[in-house]
């Protein structure tokens, strides 16, 4: 690989196994995985049922260790890093969308995007902390950019599923994050609300956006500039 | 407060069982600000009881001879005379002080009133060792017993039971057919602990000559005496100080100074070191600790059953950027607030109670609690560790949970 290239990488997997291990079953999820993600790539990986995307997309997402192989966040490997530093990653550079939207059914929409701020310790006030207004402020700004800037005040209950999917979407970019990653976003959406989801992934790419999104659905696969193909936990496809 | 706000939140949806687990942490803390501050008050009021029938005060009576002594055969009831006392007077190194008293029960007449009272008679030496002021006229003086005049002091309640709110002193009154003229009424006591007979305020005093004459004890000791008082000396221990007299005592009665039946000893303060008041104050506290304690049990299930429901919520905020030590932290706060919630709420009914406590006017022999400081300090401190256990099992259970689980949680 050529020194430009990995500097240019977010997320850089090689060779990477994942082991599930209960006391029944010893599940090799990943066989060996190779996959660069780039600044601005808007990739999705894509893949039958059982093949391995959630557990890739866990690994990219620092939420769980590789068994075997190497992880590289920003050209860095991330092998050594106890949890606080993990953590300090996810909220600084990561943002997590999820099939079953998980917003926290009695903080409303604004609170529910706020969630990473409250945790980030590169903010101005004590121990790093952000500012409480600070942090409203760029969640209001967040929502802005999903079109629910008049929801703010709303619970989850009281939106929609595509609302509330869009509500977690502006809770992955709240942070400015480098790489967003989606699992299933649209899993749980009809088509018409998943096309305005997917129409957010499109314009968050076009400003630059870094973007993985495991799906099943075909649309997405069209969209996206790159589309990774995995079965029984290795990539057959990579175009 | 986020982690207080979703205390108050999780509090209205347990409901029923979150008022229950709020009532045993009130229940507890009350418990361990009034059982501990009235078990303070409780010694207080065993002290006060000691200090007004004197604290440093010892008396010896004449009993029978003992069954392992000699001759045991001898089964006559021993007498102690008023010269005997005398010379142990002399004799004595360690006592502050020895006098006499005799007593007996008789029928006292004033007026149209009529009821027995307990007579004593008394000595200035004796006197002195109980040191209970006069409230009207005077105590019985040298004079009274050098001449043994038919002369009378009054305890408070006798004063009170045959004249009221009038005057006592100068008024006649007949002891057993005899003419006393009142000489002086004594202060109110209360109630005392330790005493010996009826309390001071229910007795009549009368020189101890004037009881001897009128009175004698029949056959040959008519000058035969009740008790021996003694006062301790500042620095003799009390057990030196019986055992002199004891001996002094044994040897003029021809008895063995080891016959506890022959001579019988008492002390105020070897009463009051009888007394388990160190016990009684340890098991208040400790019944209530653990009552505060149990309650903690309460929190915890409720923290540890909320955690469960809650790990979704763990998990997100774990892969959005928390920290486990944030978790941590959000769990103990959330402890925390329920514990001071239920823990302050408890402290100030005890404290309420305690204040309407001290506004009735109840006998002084009944402990009022207190309001004490070790007492709230110790509710309180208690309390945190409830808060720390029961906050802090759950929240590291909740740091644990794995933040991958939000990718595969579906609903
Ligand atoms: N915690 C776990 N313990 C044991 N096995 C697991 C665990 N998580 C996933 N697996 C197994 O690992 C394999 C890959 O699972 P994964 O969730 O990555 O598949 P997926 O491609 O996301 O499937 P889907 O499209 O159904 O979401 C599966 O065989 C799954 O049963
Ligand atoms: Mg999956």
């Amino acid at each position: 690989m050529g020194v430009g290239e990995a500097a240019n990488a977010i997320l850089d997997l090689e060779g990477v196994h994942k082991h599930y291990q209960t006391d029944r079953v010893d599940v090799h999820a990943l066989r060996g995985v190779d996959l660069r993600i780039a600044t601005g790539d808007y990739l999705s990986i894509m893949g039958p049922s059982g093949s391995g995307k959630t557990t890739m997309l866990e690994i990219l997402g620092l939420l769980s260790p590789a068994s075997a192989g190497t992880v590289r966040f920003q050209g860095r490997p991330t092998s050594g890093l106890d949890v606080t530093a993990l953590a300090h990653i996810r909220s600084q550079e990561i943002g997590f969308v999820f099939q079953a939207f998980n917003l926290l059914p009695r903080l409303s929409a604004v609170e529910n995007v706020e969630l990473p701020l409250v945790y980030q310790r590169s903010g101005g006030g004590p121990g790093g902390r952000r500012s409480r207004r600070d942090r409203k402020e760029r969640a209001i700004e967040a929502l802005r950019r999903v079109g629910l800037e008049s929801r703010a005040g709303h619970l989850p209950g009281e939106m929609s599923g595509g609302e509330r999917q869009r509500v977690a979407v502006a809770r992955a970019l709240v942070n400015d994050p480098a790489v967003i990653l989606a699992d299933e976003p649209t899993g749980n959406l009809d088509s018409k609300t998943g096309e305005e989801v997917l129409s957010l992934f499109d314009a968050l790419h076009e400003q630059g956006g870094t973007l993985v999104v495991v799906t099943h659905d075909e649309r997405v696969g069209a969209r996206a500039a790159r589309t990774v193909s995995v079965r029984d936990g290795v990539i057959e496809r990579d175009d | 407060m986020d982690s207080a706000r979703q205390a108050l939140r999780l509090l209205r949806a347990y409901g029923l069982r979150s008022v229950l687990t709020l009532f045993g942490l009130v229940w507890g803390t009350a418990s361990v600000v009034f059982l501990v501050g009235w078990g303070e008050s409780l010694e207080e009021v065993v002290d006060r009881g000691f200090e007004k029938a004197g604290r440093d005060l010892g008396q010896l009576s004449a009993g029978t001879i003992g069954e392992e002594f000699t001759p045991s055969t001898d089964r006559r009831q021993l007498l102690i005379s008023w010269q005997d006392v005398a010379a142990i007077r002399r004799q004595a190194r360690l006592a502050r002080a020895v006098g006499a008293e005799t007593r007996r029960y008789l029928p006292v007449t004033a007026g149209s009133l009529s009821f027995h009272r307990e007579v004593r008679g008394v000595e200035p030496e004796g006197l002195r060792i109980r040191a209970i002021p006069v409230a009207q006229g005077r105590t019985i003086r040298p004079g009274d017993v050098g001449e043994r005049r038919p002369v009378a002091v009054l305890g408070f309640e006798v004063a009170e039971d045959l004249y009221g709110a009038r005057p006592a002193v100068g008024r006649r009154l007949r002891i057993d057919g005899r003419f006393f003229e009142v000489v002086g009424r004594l202060e109110r006591m209360g109630a005392q602990f330790g005493q010996d007979g009826e309390p001071i305020d229910d007795q009549i005093w009368i020189p101890i000559t004037t009881h001897f004459a009128s009175w004698p004890t029949p056959g040959t000791e008519p000058n035969a005496v009740s008790t021996v008082l003694y006062r301790l000396s500042r620095s003799s221990a009390v057990d030196a100080t019986e055992d002199e007299l004891r001996r002094l005592l044994a040897e003029r009665l021809g008895v063995d100074p080891k016959d506890e039946e022959a001579i019988v000893g008492w002390s105020a303060s070897r009463t009051l070191a009888q007394i388990p008041l160190g016990e009684l104050r340890g098991i208040l506290a400790l019944l209530s600790v653990t009552t505060l304690a149990i309650s903690g049990i309460g929190v915890l299930n409720l923290m540890l059953d909320t955690v469960r429901q809650r790990r979704r919520e763990i998990g997100l905020r774990l892969a959005v950027g928390a920290r486990p030590l944030d978790v941590v932290v959000q769990f103990l706060i959330e402890t925390a607030t329920i514990v001071a919630l239920g823990g302050l709420l408890g402290i100030a009914i005890a404290l309420a109670l305690i204040l309407a406590f001290a506004a009735v006017d109840l006998p002084e022999i009944i402990p009022v609690p207190r309001v004490s400081v070790p007492a709230i300090a110790l509710a309180l401190g208690v309390m945190s560790a409830v808060g720390l256990i029961a906050g802090g099992i759950p929240a590291l259970r909740a740091a644990r949970v794995d933040p991958a689980s939000t990718l595969r949680s579906d609903g």
